[in-house]
């Protein structure tokens, strides 16, 4: 019989690898946002983008956390869209 | 209600830009000042132009000295005051592990979900320091706009502690010691 000699906490690989998209679109998020040139929608954007993904940080339900994945992306696209307009 | 990770943020960048701009002008002043001295003593041969290029150096400005401005007391004592140009460059201050290590600490203790009293070089950010992994890409690029480099992702999520932090921009910045 084999006994896994993972402890009971540990992600499976699918639950690992969303957890790494999840932070990797959060950091691409802080990066555009530190690109914003006014500093009060700079702060605000911030605090939104850490609420959002503090609110969600518990959710477990892999099609959610994927659809919550998608959704950041497409806020990540509009922002980058946006200062690309705002910077010609 | 202001947000202490943008003020941290935008705190220690104000902070650091101008500590650092300070640190920047007081060390040309400094090489300035020098250059002053040296220049008089080293290049004009004749006694007489050392005295009277003393009280003009004084008033002249580092880049007329550069420029080989001859000062017309030098011209009509007929001395031969020379003065060489001098190549100057424009950087930061060299790192040290040390300063490295300050800067980190300080960074991390403007951090908002960190008690400054918990806080030691080896305190893990998720198991000491009771952090999660939103926070610790928060503190990390924190580090990224403080030491003015990009930390690639994958490179980043392996960095738990101020020393390994610490660790890592001392061989990315070429820190010896």
């Amino acid at each position: 019989m084999a006994v896994s000699r993972l402890p009971p906490a540990a992600l499976s690989l699918k639950q690992f690898l969303q957890r790494q998209k999840v932070l990797g679109v959060y950091r691409d998020l802080l990066r555009s946002i530190r690109k914003i040139p006014i500093e009060s929608d700079r702060r605000y954007l911030r605090d939104w983008a850490r609420e959002e993904f503090k609110r969600n940080k518990s959710e477990t339900d892999q099609d959610v956390i994927r659809m919550m994945i998608t959704q950041a992306h497409n806020h990540l696209e509009d922002l980058r869209r946006s200062l690309a307009l705002a910077r010609c | 209600m202001e947000d202490s990770v943008s003020r941290m943020r935008s705190g220690s960048l104000v902070h650091c830009g101008s500590g650092l701009r300070n640190m920047a002008a007081r060390i040309i002043a400094r090489c300035v000042r020098s250059l002053n001295h040296r220049a008089v003593c080293f290049n004009s041969i004749n006694t007489a132009a050392t005295l009277t290029a003393a009280p003009l150096t004084h008033g002249r400005t580092f880049s007329q000295l550069t420029n080989g401005h001859k000062s017309p007391l030098a011209q009509i004592s007929g001395s031969s005051f020379q003065v060489f140009q001098w190549r100057q460059y424009g950087d930061l201050p060299p790192l040290t592990l040390e300063t490295i290590h300050d800067r980190v600490l300080y960074v991390l203790k403007l951090y908002d979900k960190i008690t400054p009293e918990k806080l030691q070089a080896t305190s893990h950010f998720m198991k000491d320091l009771g952090l999660d992994s939103l926070d610790q890409v928060e503190i990390i690029m924190a580090m990224e706009d403080e030491f003015g480099f990009e930390i690639p992702d994958a490179d980043a999520e392996k960095l738990m502690t101020p020393q390994e932090i610490v660790q890592y921009i001392a061989d990315k910045k070429d820190v010896y010691e």
